[in-house]
């Protein structure tokens, strides 16, 4: 499919300012450039709609994660626990 | 022939927060949840010839979970007058109506809220399972624990650009993935 170029952005551009949005991280003059582009690209604004929809669903899922140190503690009891049972 | 297999090298790397996410909203305490998980891989690590390779090793590794669950609540409750609910406050500087205050508040969470958040979590943790490891590991650290762009980028040496390309990669992977899981 050949890229679109509205308003100086292309479709990958956009879609890479889409996702630098979703952490706060895009410039102002970029916002404005996409948010130009996606007034006439459907194909963009519908890669829009699903991006923020996945930010939403990620924020509600509330994840937890384990530190690196407690991963490194899992790690240590397995290994431990696999030598001694090569041991034996 | 068995259809999967074990790998305990990556456990912990595939599957700890898997686990963890399980056992915290069942125990609400961090330590006890990391504690479960530990006891989980080493019971799975032990009885590991008994796998028959008919599920998934997530699915065997939770059944395990699932029983540790069970077998913790069962020590507590044995303990004689721990399993008992207190509806006094110790202290007459701290009364007021118990019952009444421990109503549940219309705007808060409900149980189905609840509910359904954690099979959101474990379907989005399921997802990152399934995505190249790399991009997950990184999707992770800018996305869950909210890393600095620069911080993700000396991790795992990449350049500004290449992260973001790896991050789209990763929400386009994640996006189509949960369409099939949770739509």
């Amino acid at each position: 499919m050949p890229k679109k170029k509205f308003f100086l952005f292309d479709c990958p551009r956009a879609k890479s300012c889409c996702d630098k949005s979703q952490y706060r991280e895009s410039k102002f003059k970029e916002k404005i450039k996409f948010l130009l582009h996606i007034i006439i690209c459907g194909q963009c604004r519908e890669y829009t709609s699903k991006n923020s929809k996945l930010s939403k669903l990620i924020q509600k899922a509330e994840i937890k994660k384990c530190t690196e140190a407690e991963k490194e503690a899992h790690r240590k009891k397995l290994r431990e626990a696999s030598s001694s049972n090569k041991n034996n | 022939m068995p259809k999967h297999s074990l790998n305990p090298d990556k456990w912990v790397d595939k599957y700890a927060d898997y686990l963890f996410n399980y056992a915290i909203v069942r125990v609400n305490d961090r330590e006890i949840a990391n504690d479960l998980v530990s006891e989980t891989f080493l019971a799975g690590l032990n009885s590991k010839d008994n796998f028959l390779g008919k599920a998934k090793e997530r699915t065997w590794l939770i059944s395990i979970l699932k029983r540790k669950i069970i077998d913790y609540y069962r020590k507590i409750n044995s303990q004689k007058g721990q399993a008992e609910v207190r509806v006094n406050y110790k202290d007459e500087d701290n009364n007021g109506d118990w019952l009444e205050e421990q109503v549940a508040d219309d705007f808060d969470r409900s149980a189905e809220d609840d509910m359904e958040n954690e099979e959101l979590r474990l379907a989005i943790l399921e997802c990152l399972n399934e995505i190249n490891e790399k991009h997950a590991a990184i999707f992770k650290m800018k996305t869950i624990d909210g890393a600095d762009t620069e911080a993700v980028c000396n991790e795992f040496n990449i350049s500004p650009s290449n992260l973001w390309v790896i991050i789209h990669r990763a929400r386009t992977a994640l996006a189509a993935c949960l369409e099939k899981k949770w739509f």
